[in-house]
């Protein structure tokens, strides 16, 4: 049982060259299955909560339509736009797509396990600085998308890459906040070293607004649903993608699910437990000689694969400024004001302050939250009592009416002089 | 576990109020009401700056080299400096809060109709009293910084303010936004160059801290090709801020496409931050291994003045020529680095102070002479300007000659002070060049009071602001000093000999 | 590939093979960097630098410091950099025009010169010196120790630096958010505007370019029910810039309907 920290860097340093290579090998090749997995899964659950059948002719359940669709992918024809620049071009997607595997190197799958005869966990490698990693990789990942965008030479992929860049940029930012607070619970940025820490209380119960802003800006950095402002359809015909064909848009399609699993995988690691079990289950992570803890990983990942299919299939996207907006002045504020929230209760506990005094501090910043929610609430009534108060001059249909009304009559008809 | 840091917040408490002071202004500009922004900006400036100053006085005979773990050392000649720069921006900021100089809005482009509305409307940028807060604690930390890394962030935190106050011109914004890029491009290389500098001279001792770094260099240990590399990189970096003779490229134009008032504050309040950093390092760092830097200082020192001198002859804008005086100046007071001794010191504190008053003066005649499309700052133009207003004429004739180093100015007993210290070390090359570029540059000073007084105006369309009450202090206040100290020396010098010390 | 720079990092002769390979290859990227025409290949170029700076850095024990320049500088400062460049243009390529003559020569002396006489100062100084990794820095480990120093030793600079970066922030407000005179209008001003305009027709939003019309471009203008031209269709931007086709080819033609009819 791996129950202290540091154990599994030691572990770990004991693998010998082939055990690190077959490892390697075999997180690509469930990383890639689990993709095509994915794809037919998100179809037929989207399929479900749209009231159809979605795919269900190629195998059982339709389960090997995905490999179908890879097939009919990859043997289309490869096109390169006149405008493009080619070398750009190509890299991109490359980029895009060998990225997102790298993330992986540092998520723990599994406890202790015997890996043919020799004892090790299912991890690649441990770093010190394990979560920072994956930030680092996630923001070398998005170069793909904006060079994507820029090497077309076309309008609709530049705009995409630019939204990309500039939404990667601003949800990095909330991400990184989010995962403060772990660090500061855990006392460590290593990734197996965070799952130990959570022996007691999982850190999405006690850390739970951290918890929530990351699975937000998880969703804005992997551009999927109601955040897939970089390729939207309706606005920009396929955003970055769009001038991308056969096997180069099937690396794009890769990177985007296995994105999807490797911050599905962080989450799991830094708020749900990682390999561990659900609570009151801890048997079970002894069965099969650890490897059962393999179950409970994809279990967890797999419930927020479900959230974000649930997402595309229930929500409207956003409009681009909102979209901004609610990063840069909701997300990044609240995640800092948590972090002093936590940072002070930290460091009162750490000194020894009185029960009291935590459950003060606790009170009174409950109390400022509540006065401050009841401002903007006021604020908002008022704005909507502004709009009702209308005088209609065509009877026919009410008309809202505010002084910015005039201002807007007055430059238009301005403009048309 | 670790052991917590403390703080001697007495001594740090001049540069915290200012720091203070900026970052409330900040949150005035974020929650506070527009309109009643600018009176509540000034009122908060000024407010901390005289509170920095009580704490000044208070903490006058103190020292201490562990205010704050070893990265700032407080002696008398840092409290010295501090008080300066705190006078200097007392009296510029009543220059800045005449808001006639600056754009209504800075993001509007130049000329567009957005530009149009918010000057009609009356908008005002008031994020420079914020800006000038966080300059002023910049300066006042690079005066008594005593490690390398908090003298290269201090020289940043002053320099960035100026950067972006320098591009906030209200008239002929293009040239304003182009001096700032200038500025900014030219300073962020010079501080490239102080980075790596500051890297060798890590490599040799060990140590970011100046102490250690001169018990390396006076040790003997270490590598002296490093210890040179480092010094010349360090200097470089440094005399770019002093504007010296070949790092000299961006004074002219900066200083010209500046608002005034800011032009003010830089000429005079940069000087005295930089030349507080160049000594101490000079003095107490490198003045063991002063053989091997002193040529190199010397023969800058000299270029710088002859240049300056020479150069500025040519110049047809008022700000310009002035700016050339400046870099004239700055070789003056390397040439108080070059003595190495308590005389030296003492000169150079005296002439910073004297010298930042003048100049601060000059520049806040030039905000009051005006024509329809604002200041005028061409020579010709201020042809007859002394039968218009003898007075401002006449205290601008009386500024020059302070420069110029005419006797019974307070110009003259700063040169006679540096060049007798430099003279008692030796340097007698230096001294010489010194009085005769003083030479050359009373030439285009009289040639100006000439044009003002003796030439015929060739047009009637330059006209005299009637300053506001605010301008009219710091004029008048800085103008009184050049006499008073002109007349009596001794009130400034003996202060100045008292405070001449550096510990390590 | 961290591991592995990791443990090549530790031993002597793995290490020399890794300097030696990427060292030549972020060298040529350096040199590309200002060769290359397009500002776009500038800009990767120097991020390929930049993450070889962080693999050697993470060789040489750094390991934070490695992680934090890819972080900052390829995933922030770097992709800032790129969206400037996307958003100048796609075909835009450096003014080669030197305003002062034989500048290129002069700088290329000039910084071989310097160049050399680094490399020959620092060669001089470090050849037959021992260097000194950072094992006894990372004692307590490698982020712990950069804490330990940065809040102990050093933290009066760290503390000013905030300074700075408020500076920067408000620099970045001062020049680059305007307090517009007039208020920006929100989608519910303007359709309350539509409703509230002299025509009613105006209520309804306007005609998207290229509806009925032959060809559904957006320089195409849209058709009214009689068969003219929409002019309302056409974004203003593209009128602006001239990009408009005539509208008048794209009208009906009427005997070419009315012969095809018969």
């Amino acid at each position: 049982m791996i129950n202290s920290k540091g154990m599994v860097a030691q572990l770990l340093g004991q693998d010998p060259g082939w055990v690190i290579a077959l490892k390697g090998l075999l997180i690509f090749i469930f990383c890639v299955v689990l993709t095509i997995m994915a794809v037919w899964g998100e179809r037929r659950i989207v399929a479900r909560m749209q009231m159809r059948l979605g795919p269900n002719r190629v195998g059982i359940f339709g389960i090997i339509q995905g490999l179908a669709d890879g097939v009919k992918l990859a043997l289309k024809e490869d096109l390169i736009p006149k405008t493009a620049d080619k070398i750009v071009f190509i890299i991109a997607p490359i980029i895009s797509a060998t990225t997102c595997f790298m993330a992986f190197a540092v998520i723990p799958l599994t406890g202790e396990v015997s890996f043919f005869g020799h004892k090790t966990v299912m991890q690649l490698t441990d770093l010190p600085v394990g979560v920072l990693y994956v930030l680092a990789i996630a923001s070398v990942g998005v170069y793909g998308i904006v060079l994507a965008g820029w090497s077309s030479g076309s309008t609709y992929p530049l705009l995409g890459g630019l939204r990309s860049s500039a939404q990667v940029i601003s949800y990095e930012v909330a991400m990184a906040l989010s995962l403060v607070a772990v660090f500061i619970y855990a006392g460590s940025m290593s990734t197996s070293d965070i799952v130990v820490a959570q022996d007691r209380w999982w850190y999405a119960v006690i850390l739970f607004p951290s918890f929530a802003i990351y699975c937000i800006s998880m969703v804005g950095e992997t551009n999927r649903a109601p955040f897939d402002l970089a390729e939207a359809e309706g606005e920009l015909v396929g955003g970055f993608h769009t001038e991308y064909s056969s096997l180069k848009f099937a690396l794009f399609f890769l990177a985007e699910y296995i994105n999807i699993l490797a911050v599905s995988s962080l989450a799991t690691t830094l708020f749900l437990g990682g390999y561990r079990a659900f609570p009151g289950l801890g048997f079970t992570e002894t069965w099969l000689g650890g490897w059962f803890t393999l179950f409970w990983f994809f279990a967890k990942v797999l419930i927020f694969f479900f959230v974000f299919v649930w997402l595309r299939g229930t929500l409207p996207r956003l409009r681009y400024d909102q979209f901004m907006q609610f990063g840069w002045k909701t997300l990044i504020p609240v995640s800092l004001a948590w972090i002093l929230i936590v940072s002070t209760l930290r460091v009162m506990s750490d000194q020894g302050a009185p029960q009291y005094l935590i459950f003060g501090f606790a009170f009174a910043v409950v109390l400022i939250y509540l006065v401050i929610s009841n401002y903007s609430d006021n604020a908002k009534a008022k704005l909507a009592t502004d709009y009702k108060n209308f005088t209609p001059e065509n009877p026919e249909f009410p008309i809202p009416i505010s002084n910015r009304t005039e201002q807007v009559i007055q430059i238009r008809d301005e403009a048309k002089k | 576990m670790l052991t917590t840091p403390s703080f001697e917040y007495l001594l740090l408490s001049p540069m915290l109020i200012i720091l203070a002071a900026a970052v409330i202004g900040v949150l005035a500009e974020a929650f506070l009401d527009r309109n009643h922004l600018p009176v509540i900006q000034l009122f908060i400036s000024v407010g901390a700056i005289l509170l920095a100053l009580i704490q000044i006085y208070r903490i006058k005979s103190s020292s201490s080299t562990s205010a704050a773990i070893g990265s700032v050392v407080i002696d008398k000649a840092t409290i010295y400096l501090q008080g300066t720069i705190l006078i200097i921006g007392l009296l510029a900021l009543l220059l800045i809060s005449d808001q006639e100089q600056f754009v209504a809005q800075a993001s509007a482009i130049p000329g567009s109709r957005e530009e149009q509305e918010s000057t009609s409307k009356g908008s005002i940028q008031t994020e420079i009293y914020p800006l000038l807060s966080f300059a002023l604690a910049g300066m006042m930390l690079f005066t008594c910084a005593s490690d390398l890394i908090t003298l290269f962030v201090a020289l940043e935190v002053f320099s960035l303010p100026l950067y972006l106050l320098a591009g906030l011109s209200r008239r002929r914004r293009l040239l304003s936004q182009e001096a700032a890029l200038k500025y900014f491009l030219l300073g962020a290389y010079s501080s490239a160059f102080f980075l790596f500098g500051a890297a060798f001279l890590y490599g040799i001792s060990g140590s970011v801290y100046l102490v250690d770094i001169s018990s390396a260099v006076s040790g003997g240990y270490g590598n002296d090709v490093f210890v040179l590399i480092g010094l010349i990189f360090i200097s470089v970096g440094l005399l770019f801020k002093i504007s010296a003779v070949p790092f000299h490229a961006w004074t002219p134009d900066v200083y010209q496409g500046a608002p005034t008032s800011v032009t003010a504050f830089m000429a005079a309040a940069t000087k005295v931050a930089a030349f507080g950093a160049i000594l101490r390092i000079f003095y107490v760092v490198f003045s063991p291994i002063a053989n091997q830097w002193r040529p190199i200082i010397s023969v800058i020192a000299i270029i710088t003045m002859v240049f300056g001198s020479a150069v500025a002859i040519a110049q047809r804008d008022v700000k310009r020529m002035l700016a050339y005086s400046s870099i004239a100046h700055a070789g003056f007071i390397l040439t108080a680095v070059l003595a190495l001794n308590k005389s030296g010191l003492s000169a150079a504190l005296f002439y910073l102070t004297t010298y930042g008053l003048s100049t601060l003066a000059a520049f806040g005649i030039i905000t009051l002479i005006r024509d329809a499309t604002g200041e005028v700052t061409d020579l010709n133009k201020w042809a007859g300007l002394g039968k218009k207003s003898p007075l401002i004429a006449g205290s601008f004739a009386f500024l020059l000659l302070s420069f110029a180093g005419i006797p019974l100015t307070s110009g003259f007993i700063g040169k006679f002070a540096i060049f007798s210290a430099a003279y008692e070390t030796g340097n007698i090359a230096v001294v010489v060049f010194g009085v005769l570029s003083s030479a050359l540059a009373a030439f285009f000073y009289i040639r100006v009071i000439l044009l003002m007084f003796v030439a015929q105006s060739q047009n009637d369309s330059i006209s005299i602001a009637i300053p506001s009450v605010k301008s009219r202090i710091a004029i008048g206040a800085t103008t009184a000093a050049t006499v008073i100290l002109g007349l009596f020396p001794s009130l400034l010098l003996n202060i100045t000999q008292s405070f001449s010390i550096f510990i390590k | 590939m961290i591991r592995t720079a990791l443990e090549v990092g530790m031993t002597k002769s793995p290490e020399a093979i890794l300097f030696w390979v990427l060292a030549p290859l972020s060298v040529l990227a350096a040199i590309g960097m200002l060769l290359v025409k397009k500002a776009v290949h500038s800009a990767l170029l120097l991020a390929w630098v930049m993450i070889s700076l962080a693999i050697f850095y993470i060789a040489q024990e750094a390991l934070f410091l490695g992680i934090v320049q890819i972080v900052v500088y390829t995933g922030a400062v770097m992709m800032l950099f790129l969206f400037i460049l996307m958003l100048v243009g796609v075909d835009s390529a450096d003014s080669l025009l030197e305003n002062i003559k034989y500048l290129r020569p002069i700088a290329v002396t000039a910084a071989i010169g310097i160049g050399g006489l680094l490399v020959s100062l620092i060669g001089r100084a470090t050849i037959s010196h021992n260097a000194y990794g950072l094992s006894i820095a990372n004692q307590n480990g490698n982020v712990q120790g950069l804490a330990q120093l940065l809040f102990t030793k050093y933290v009066w600079a760290f503390e000013v630096i905030s300074a700075l970066l408020i500076t920067a922030a408000l620099g970045a407000m001062v020049l680059a958010h305007s307090n517009k005179v007039r208020s920006k209008f929100s989608q519910r001003d303007l359709s309350a505007a539509r409703f509230r305009g002299k025509k009613l027709a105006e209520a309804a939003g306007l005609p998207g370019p290229g509806v009925y019309a032959l060809h559904n471009a957006v320089d195409v203008p849209a058709r009214l029910p009689d068969g003219s031209a929409a002019a309302t269709s056409i974004s203003r931007v593209l009128e602006a810039r001239g990009d408009v086709l005539e509208s008048k080819q794209f009208e009906l033609q009427q005997s070419e309907d009315e012969s095809s009819d018969k």
